[in-house]
């Protein structure tokens, strides 16, 4: 099978790096290809590039509660595109509440500060290879 | 407050060691203390960052702090005016007000120094340092107090900005020359205020070590005095007026030496190096936040006792200021009861603990005068590595010092998730979540994004005096192309209603750069595309 391709963002004005550049280099030392599109993306942009460049999953780092406002905009503009690359976030900001909220505007998986980073590839792992084999959805136990 | 102990043995003020060979606090080189102060001097700016909403809710949090014995203000922006947006850019909506309070134009610094008592509190900003002080220095014309009395500081971090949380969107060159008016307009209107705090915190939130943080700092600190000599500015005309802000991590006796090498470097380095003569040049103000870095989202109380002992650690090594990090950091800028935890925290120290009541109580201890030598030892030496690598600022915009912070994340983030570093709560001592539940209420109740005010600046910006406005702004571009001090020509142009927004715009067309890579429109002359992207 192709290595996973992950596009990484911060949407908004958020500027906090240090969970998304520390996922990106967890992610490839996992083998998988991350592309990090860096601060300073909009709902549209992540959209744009994560398509254009293929991405298997695409990944928001969160740190401050422009979250909740635009990765439910981010799904649309997927959806708006005709993609259905799925989304998931992570932050120390996600409550599990709000965690829960993003699950059901259809956030394929939230991280928190507690989840580790075999979790966080195992979960993009099964997202990844679901997409390729619409066949065979990811299982509970792939992603948190 | 008794300068005795409670078996009662009278306390001097500093101990030396026998003979009086030894360095005493408030001598050259200074590593024991910036100034040999008398016991009825207050013994350090006790502050807590404040900043939510708009100006006057900020204000309300000011007078809080100030009302159970607050000492100094410290404002934080929010991330647009951490940005130099307005409120009604597209990419700054969702983020009005929530990680600090909304600044972009006259009336919000009214509002945020309403009735603030100028004579007897320091005055200081982590906001972008040339819009910070022209605020101030409108409110404090409002007020009628005289720019030559007020006191507080800005910070200054030109080099590092854009890799580190505060990216602007200005070259390296430009920011420089920024920090360096803002230097110099202080020098010549504003001799108590400190005008250059060398901010090394919010870039070594990034994960750096003590010794890289401080390293970093020194060269962006010797780039800009050497910047300001270039310009026939008087060494001793602006050097008793820097002040670093520096990190306090949970290495708590090499926080503690790392403070003490640093203000033996700066005096060397002053005298030596630079031909400072006034003592107050000599001897650096150190000011500090404890690490936000260090604070957990996971069992937010275990934040109240780190809080305790980075605050310990820089009482015990003579800081002039501090401010905790709230225990709520983890989720958001503070909340009324954390803010209140972190100010008793520090009045427990010194009324309580009197931990304050003897300077430089650790000098003469064979670790710490060890470790001090050895960080001044390694600061130095990556000081020189790095000014032989060639121009800074080239360097800077090379992407040279966001590789360092961005290796400096990934290694801090990996030295937890395998246990080389414990954090208690978090790869040690962890808990179910269903049972970490002390203080969590707390710790994450969310600010709202503050749509209101955004409403307000954009009905602000339809009924302003138009072409007044676009005469200040022509005043800041002509300024740009010149070399005039713009410090100036922008607090004219804030006075005039323009917004930083439309004054980054400007700055940004003058200099031949897209008038703002997010498309910011200025009033009254093009819309601008909505497109952020």
């Amino acid at each position: 099978m192709s290595r996973e391709f992950v596009a990484l963002a911060i949407m908004g004005i958020d500027q906090h790096e240090n969970g998304a550049v520390a996922v990106a280099r967890v992610l490839r030392e996992a083998q998988m290809k991350v592309e990090y599109l860096g601060k300073f993306q909009t709902p549209a942009s992540v959209a744009d590039k994560a398509i254009r460049q293929g991405a298997d999953v695409v990944g928001i780092s969160c740190h401050s509660w422009e979250y909740m406002c635009l990765v439910p905009q981010l799904l649309e503009e997927l959806k708006a595109r005709g993609s259905d690359i799925p989304v998931v976030i992570g932050g120390s900001v996600i409550t599990p509440e709000d965690g829960e909220k993003m699950r059901q505007s259809g956030v394929a998986a939230v991280f928190t500060n507690s989840t580790d980073s075999n979790a966080v590839i195992e979960c993009v792992r099964a997202l990844s290879a679901a997409r390729k084999r619409p066949d065979r959805p990811p299982g509970k136990a792939g992603c948190a | 407050m008794k300068m005795m102990t409670r078996s009662g043995i009278s306390l001097q003020r500093s101990y030396a060691a026998a003979g009086g060979n030894g360095e005493s606090p408030g001598e050259f080189p200074f590593t024991r203390g910036r100034l040999a102060s008398p016991h009825t001097q207050t013994a350090w700016i006790q502050r807590e960052l404040a900043g939510e909403g708009d100006g006057c809710r900020t204000n309300q949090q000011i007078r809080y702090l100030l009302a159970h014995g607050q000492n100094g203000i410290d404002v934080i922006g929010d991330a647009p005016t951490q940005s130099l947006l307005d409120p009604d850019h597209a990419l700054a909506r969702e983020a009005v007000g929530t990680q600090g309070v909304s600044l972009c134009r006259k009336q919000d610094f009214l509002d945020l120094f309403k009735d603030v008592p100028f004579e007897h509190v320091s005055i200081s900003s982590s906001a972008p340092a040339f819009l910070a002080l022209s605020g101030l220095v409108l409110a404090a014309r409002e007020a009628g107090f005289p720019l030559d009395r007020l006191r507080g500081s800005v910070l200054h971090g030109p080099l590092y900005t854009e890799d580190c949380s505060y990216a602007w969107h200005l070259p390296v060159e430009f920011r420089v020359r920024l920090a360096l008016d803002s230097i110099e307009y202080c020098s010549q209107h504003m001799p108590k205020f400190h005008a250059y705090l060398e901010d090394t915190y919010f870039f070594s939130e990034s994960g750096l070590s003590p010794a890289e943080e401080m390293a970093l700092g020194f060269v962006q600190l010797r780039h800009l005095v050497r910047k300001l000599m270039a310009r026939g500015v008087a060494v001793d005309s602006f050097a008793p007026r820097i002040a670093f802000l520096v990190n306090c991590g949970m290495d708590f006796f090499e926080e503690i030496a790392k403070i003490r090498a640093t203000r033996r470097l700066y005096a060397k380095m002053m005298r030596d190096e630079f031909g400072a003569t006034n003592p107050r040049s000599l001897s650096a103000a150190i000011t500090s936040h404890t690490s936000g870095l260090s604070l957990t989202a996971q069992q937010p109380v275990n934040n109240v006792v780190r809080g305790a002992v980075q605050a310990l650690a820089l009482v015990l090594a003579g800081v002039q200021a501090v401010e905790v990090s709230a225990f709520d950091e983890a989720y958001r800028t503070p909340s009324q009861d954390a803010h209140i935890v972190a100010l008793r925290t520090q009045q427990i120290l010194e009324l309580e603990a009197g931990v304050a009541k003897v300077l430089d109580p650790l000098g003469g201890s064979y670790f710490i005068e060890s470790l001090t030598d050895q960080l001044e030892t390694r600061i130095r030496a990556r000081i020189d590595e790095i000014e032989a690598m060639g121009d800074l600022e080239a360097l800077s915009a090379s992407g040279f010092f966001g590789d360092i912070f961005h290796q400096a994340m990934e290694d801090a983030q990996l030295g937890l998730e395998k246990g080389e570093v414990p954090v208690v709560g978090v790869n040690v001592h962890a808990m179910a979540e269903k049972d970490d539940t002390l203080l969590r209420d707390i710790a994450t109740a969310k600010i709202e994004t503050w749509r209101g005010h955004t409403k307000k600046i954009e009905q602000f910006k339809r009924g302003r005096d138009i072409e007044r406005l676009s005469e200040r702004l022509d005043a800041v571009a002509v300024t740009v192309a010149g070399s005039e001090n713009l410090i100036p020509a922008v607090i004219e142009a804030l006075d005039a209603s323009a917004t930083m927004g439309e004054i980054a715009t400007t700055m940004r067309r003058a200099l031949g750069m897209p008038a703002d890579i997010f498309d910011h429109p200025l009033p009254g002359r093009d819309t601008g595309a909505k497109n952020v992207a």
